[in-house]
């Protein structure tokens, strides 16, 4: 982005549109809603924006595709639902205000596993997302369609959301650049609500400075998200040049006999990276977090089994009656058709676990342990500045592989979901090749720490060889 | 801990979800493999120092207790499936699936909402 001479805004948007054109023929699957003609009212606003603004824009002319479950008036929301097919928000989503006022382009909105519930975008209505690099893999989940988009070129950053781990999983599985904010860093206004006390609305970029760029033009407190921190908007660093007494963490937790061994090479290269770069690498030990998936999939499911009460067939999408003809047979009917078999299984998971004689022993249970997992993080940053961990511990799998059994799909996120729980930032970025699939590395930081994270990647970005196979 | 399908269905009924019959073995067996996999934290001895956790700020910034105008671009009669005088219309909570719930007779003027007679509330 930065540094590119920048051609007429509507140029953009009609190149956008051809690329967007070309991975719809191309099957990707990737982008869900999009037009010409919106796509070019976007570039005619931002152009009559940029040409009133006495500075220039952060973001001028640049496309930015949205994640399905972010709402804006131009296109519909459907959070690859059909429960919500054909529905179109009667307002923006905060992000989309400040996308807008940063000079960019949020007409497109993207594939995604349905209301975010998924590691491979393959649980869409709308049918799976194919990774770019390799269309009989999946593209990681559940933010895939953005994932692509951005891997395949044809939009330079995108937004996806994150409740255990959906921007940064993806990331790693497109080789790309993904950026989960501390809880709190970004306004979830307009968007669709999973896990209440997890979702974070998050970007993808080519490069760590994009994946920056688009954050701080997001950040910021926002009076209509009470969750939102009151600090000023972060402002993307510049990347460090070294890493001289910056002290890296490497939870040995994250590197089990099991790890991929492929991916195991490429994060062991990546420390040697670190090393080189001046960096101290420290072992570290953050006990509970194996305990993050189990822990997930008790709070999760019980957050999302109270949010999606409200889509019920009397205030948005289709609408099925059922036998009896009734309102509760209609919420019945509408419910049962509408969700896809992944969002079923999780409200029954979610509305077990909550209900008279099970809540102590799994939800207040859960919330324990979440609590103990955020403390490890805590007592590791009093010894270290960063932590650094593989992403994933496998490349991108095969579609189908992992749709049968949902508990080897969940272990997916093994690595990403604790940060999630302790609400901390975390980044993942690419690190090398394994038999041609991108590795991602994953950066974790304290609370509201997004600049000392994003400055130290952009200086492993530089000395890391990406796209190189790590063996 | 088991689940059995009567447990399945209690709780779809209380998520308000329809469940088709040929899919309730299936629920069962991917309902027991996910609560039996969620269920190692009882091997979890719980720390008695550890804080509670709280997703959020500190402290919470709330906006002035005003109310103001929502800019919206379209109203609600575009969105939901039915929509007349300021009210989203249902079928009726009640007839003759709540007065035997309750034991009792179905209310006179309680009539179904697919009966075409009936206008709108």
């Amino acid at each position: 982005m930065s540094g590119e001479t920048v051609a007429p805004f509507t140029e953009l948007a009609r190149e956008t549109g051809r690329r967007l054109r070309g991975a719809d023929e191309a099957g990707l699957n990737a982008a869900l809603h999009w037009s010409q003609p919106v796509l070019d009212a976007e570039a005619a606003r931002a152009e009559a924006l940029a040409a009133a603004s006495a500075a220039p824009l952060p973001l001028a002319g640049l496309a930015v595709a949205l994640k399905d479950n972010i709402v804006s008036v131009e296109e519909p929301t459907t959070c690859g639902s059909r429960i919500l097919e054909g529905y179109v928000s009667p307002y923006d989503a905060t992000v989309v205000a400040r996308l807008r006022a940063a000079g960019a382009l949020a007409a497109v909105k993207a594939n995604m596993d349905e209301f975010a519930m998924g590691s491979s975008t393959e649980h869409s209505a709308y049918g799976r997302v194919r990774n770019p690099l390799d269309p009989d893999r999946v593209p990681g989940g559940s933010s895939g369609g953005s994932a692509a988009l951005v891997a395949a070129g044809v939009v330079p950053a995108a937004l996806g959301s994150e409740t255990g781990g959906s921007v940064r999983q993806p990331a790693s599985f497109c080789g790309i650049v993904g950026v989960k904010p501390s809880y709190g860093r970004v306004s979830r206004w307009g968007l669709v609500a999973f896990g209440s006390s997890l979702d974070c609305i998050s970007p993808f970029g080519r490069t760590v400075e994009d994946a920056a760029r688009v954050l701080a033009a997001i950040s910021g407190h926002d009076p209509l998200d009470s969750t939102t921190v009151d600090l000023p908007p972060l402002q993307a660093p510049a990347p460090l040049a070294d890493l001289r007494g910056v002290r890296i963490g490497l939870p040995r937790e994250y590197l089990p006999a099991d790890l991929d061994a492929g991916v195991r090479a490429a994060f062991e290269r990546a420390v040697g990276c670190l090393r080189a770069l001046g960096a101290e690498i420290v072992d570290v030990s953050l006990p509970h977090s194996p305990l993050a998936v189990p822990t997930y999939y008790i709070i999760a499911p019980a957050e999302a089994a109270a949010n999606l009460a409200r889509f019920d067939g009397v205030r948005y999408g289709p609408r099925r009656i059922g036998p009896e003809g009734d309102v509760r047979s209609l919420y019945r009917a509408t419910r049962g058709e509408g969700f896809g078999p992944e969002v079923r299984r999780r409200i029954l998971v979610g509305t077990y676990v909550l209900s008279a004689g099970y809540y102590d022993a799994y939800y207040k249970k859960a919330q324990r342990v979440r609590a103990m997992i955020a403390e490890d993080f805590r007592r590791a940053f009093e010894r270290v500045d960063l932590l650094f961990t593989p992403t994933t511990p496998t490349t991108a799998f095969r579609a189908g592989e992992k749709t049968e059994d949902p508990v080897s799909m969940y272990l997916a996120d093994i690595f990403v979901s604790p940060a999630s729980l302790a609400g901390l930032p975390a980044m993942s970025q690419p690190i090398g090749r394994s038999e041609g699939l991108p590795v991602g590395g994953q950066l974790i930081a304290p609370m509201y720490q997004e600049a000392r994270m994003l400055a130290a990647a952009g200086a492993l970005e530089r000395v890391v060889p990406a796209t190189e196979e790590a063996r | 801990m088991s689940i059995g399908r009567d447990e399945v269905l209690r709780v779809a009924k209380l998520a308000e979800l329809a469940v088709a019959e040929p899919e309730v073995d299936r629920l069962v067996e991917q309902m027991n493999r996910i609560v039996d996999y969620v269920a190692q934290l009882d091997r979890v001895p719980l720390g008695a120092d550890a804080p509670p956790f709280l997703a959020g700020p500190g402290t919470v910034t709330l906006r002035e207790d005003v109310v103001r105008p929502v800019p919206l671009a379209r109203g609600p009669a575009e969105m939901a499936p039915e929509f007349a005088e300021g009210l989203f219309l249902v079928p009726r909570r009640g007839g003759a699936a709540m007065a035997a719930e309750a034991g009792s007779e179905v209310p006179e003027d309680d009539v179904p909402m697919d009966d075409p007679s009936e206008e709108a509330p």
